[in-house]
């Protein structure tokens, strides 16, 4: 199998432990990930998606062209990005006068869409296409870990179009993939709600946005978790550096370290804290870390 | 008719004090801010009339008449009074004085009276306004107030139309239950109103809905669409609304900068050189095989950037690599 590896931005330009811990994971898979050499920025739903929708859809359709040459479906593991190029794909496989109008920019590159490929996300192959089963058996030490699992919006959702097999309002895909590793998924007040960086909001209020994680972190602290599980580098870095922006503005002391779902994986398959970069984030993550693998 | 019963005590209440001799200035200010009091818990409709009824009062014929009434009396006490001890002669003399005295005082009560009810009549006016803007800033469900009703003059029915050609036919569908709001995270925090939001596109408020930077409080998480009982893409609407808005000049200039970066890197967040160390050091590429790594690559993502005009949508100045202005 082989797949067509979306990287983005934030996770390779910022937290490329979670790039480190997906290509390890996808080799003890024996799944090969090809680069999209050349790829760009999805690019951002909130800005570009919100200013212009031809810019927006041309350089996402571009993406999908990359993949269509390798003839492999795209993986991504950022909901902003998987929001994007699947929206995307999907518009322009419904509507056939907005793939003429994006082809007629695409040729002007030397590209064109065709509609040939798949965007799938990260999770939805780990379940779908891997299956519980084989990653059970890549565990070498299960973890030790309460964690609190952050879907995030542009990754069940809008349903009517994405289609992962689930339900958003009370979704499991990711609890299950957490617990496969040993971690326990613990159940927090409004599991569901936004990180608050989406939709350019991160950018533009930085008080409004950190107002929204203030209110998620509560609900977690509140449930008494070791960690923060997310399948979104955007997410990531909100609960991140958010976390210390947060504190900075409410005089609180959050603490809760942040793993993507695959940073999790990385840790259970016995990489180090250092290959998975968390010594480079704001939340020091050695204590959860310690906890998870019994040290 | 609250206006009118102040007024004409507070006349009565001058004149006794005039004959007594004592500062009228306090009593004149007394009176005019309890009118305001008794105009401020009238509604909007109450208000307009009784604005009416006193700027009939203010009219000099009508003003006077009441208070001739009362001089009348006044004056009839007074020459009561010296009845008793004075001849008739003196009387006669005193009564013309006094008589002179109360029309010099009735021409200056006239003249205060008049300035008091131009202060009432600016004073009912401010408040009128004050009252009028509160209600257009109010949450109505229906977006109509009793003293400002909507019409055509006020639709712009090219707004509502682009949303419908851009395929988001179900913003007609909306029936203003009110879902999307009660589950929006960022209503909870924002003044921003998502089923309000869809209503004034329907209704063609273009201006409302563009300049309005609540519009840019909504994380597009969804929450509404996904509960929407009437399947509209709430979401979609917001989206295009904002594309309208940017494209009138409403744009956040750090949203500019972002669209600066995918110019100059093709990505919305470039690496850094603390991130060059990590990838080396963890064994990955230290520059990721993107943009980054492809210049043929970016120069197409520049290309299309140009050939949709987005360059000058952001203002972005290719000789400085950042943002014109």
């Amino acid at each position: 199998m082989e797949i067509a590896y979306f990287l983005g931005c934030i996770m390779n330009n910022r937290y490329p432990g979670i790039e480190k811990a997906t290509r390890k994971l996808f080799e003890a898979l024996d799944i090969e990930l090809k680069d999209m050499e050349g790829a760009s920025c999805c690019p951002a739903p909130g800005v570009f998606g919100s200013f212009d929708e031809e810019t927006w859809a041309t350089i996402a359709a571009r993406n999908l062209t990359l993949a269509e040459d390798m003839g492999a479906d795209i993986m991504t593991e950022c909901n902003g990005c998987f929001g994007s190029l699947f929206e995307c794909n999907h518009m322009l496989q419904e509507d056939e006068a907005k793939k003429e109008k994006i082809n007629a920019n695409l040729a002007e590159i030397g590209r064109e869409y065709k509609g040939t490929i798949n965007v799938k996300h990260f999770a939805q192959i780990l379940r779908d296409d891997v299956g519980f089963e084989k990653l059970a058996s890549l565990i070498e030490k299960p973890l030790d870990l309460n964690v609190a699992v952050h879907y995030g919006c542009h990754f069940l959702k809008p349903t009517k179009t994405i289609g992962i097999e689930d339900n958003a309002e009370n979704p499991s895909i990711l609890d299950d993939l957490v617990e496969i590793t040993g971690a326990k998924s613990v159940d927090y007040k409004d599991k569901m709600m936004c990180c608050g960086a989406g939709g350019g909001l991160r950018s533009r209020d930085l008080d409004v946005t950190t107002s929204f994680t203030k209110e998620k972190l509560d609900h977690m602290t509140a449930a008494g978790v070791d960690a923060i599980v997310n399948v979104c580098p955007f997410c990531h870095l909100q609960f991140d550096q958010g976390q210390i922006e947060v504190n900075e503005r409410y005089g609180t002391d959050f603490a809760i370290p942040v793993f993507h779902l695959a940073q999790l994986y990385g840790l259970a398959m016995g990489l180090s804290a250092e290959e998975l970069t968390f010594d480079a984030q704001r939340i020091d993550a050695t204590p959860a870390i310690k906890k998870a693998l019994g040290e | 008719m609250i206006i009118r019963g102040v007024f004409s005590m507070s006349i009565i209440n001058r004149l006794k004090t005039l004959f007594k001799g004592e500062n009228e200035e306090e009593d004149i200010n007394t009176d005019v801010s309890n009118t305001s009091d008794d105009v401020e818990v009238t509604s909007v409709e109450d208000v307009n009339e009784d604005v009416i009824s006193g700027a009939e009062a203010a009219a000099p014929e009508e003003a006077a008449a009441p208070e001739e009434e009362v001089v009348e009396e006044t004056v009839e006490e007074v020459v009561e009074e010296p009845k008793d001890d004075e001849k008739d002669s003196t009387l006669k003399k005193d009564i013309e004085v006094i008589e002179e005295e109360i029309a010099e005082k009735v021409h200056e009560v006239e003249e205060k009276v008049h300035e008091t009810v131009e202060a009432i009549k600016e004073d009912v006016k401010e408040k009128v306004e004050e009252k009028s803007n509160k209600d257009t800033k109010g949450d109505n469900m229906t977006l109509l107030t009793d003293k400002e009703l909507l019409n055509d003059s006020n639709r712009d029915p090219d707004f509502t139309a682009e949303f419908i050609d851009a395929g988001i036919e179900t913003v007609k569908h909306c029936f203003q239950c009110g879902t999307c709001s009660g589950s929006c995270p960022s209503g909870r925090r924002t003044p921003y109103k998502v089923r309000q939001i869809v209503r004034k596109c329907l209704l063609g408020l273009k201006e409302e809905v563009i300049a309005d930077e609540a519009l840019w409080m909504c994380t597009t998480c969804y929450t509404c669409q996904e509960r929407c009982l009437r399947s509209v893409k709430i979401v979609e609407i917001i989206k295009k609304a904002r594309n309208i808005a940017a494209h009138a000049g409403y744009m956040a200039k750090p949203h500019k900068m972002t669209g600066v970066f995918v110019m100059n890197t093709g990505h919305g967040v470039p690496i850094n050189d603390a991130t060059k160390e990590l990838r080396k050091a963890i064994g990955l590429s230290e520059i990721p095989p993107t943009t980054h790594a492809f210049p043929e690559a970016l120069e197409e993502v520049q290309k299309i950037c140009k050939l949709t005009g987005f360059d000058e949508l952001i203002g972005y100045d290719e000789a400085t690599g950042g943002l014109k202005e």
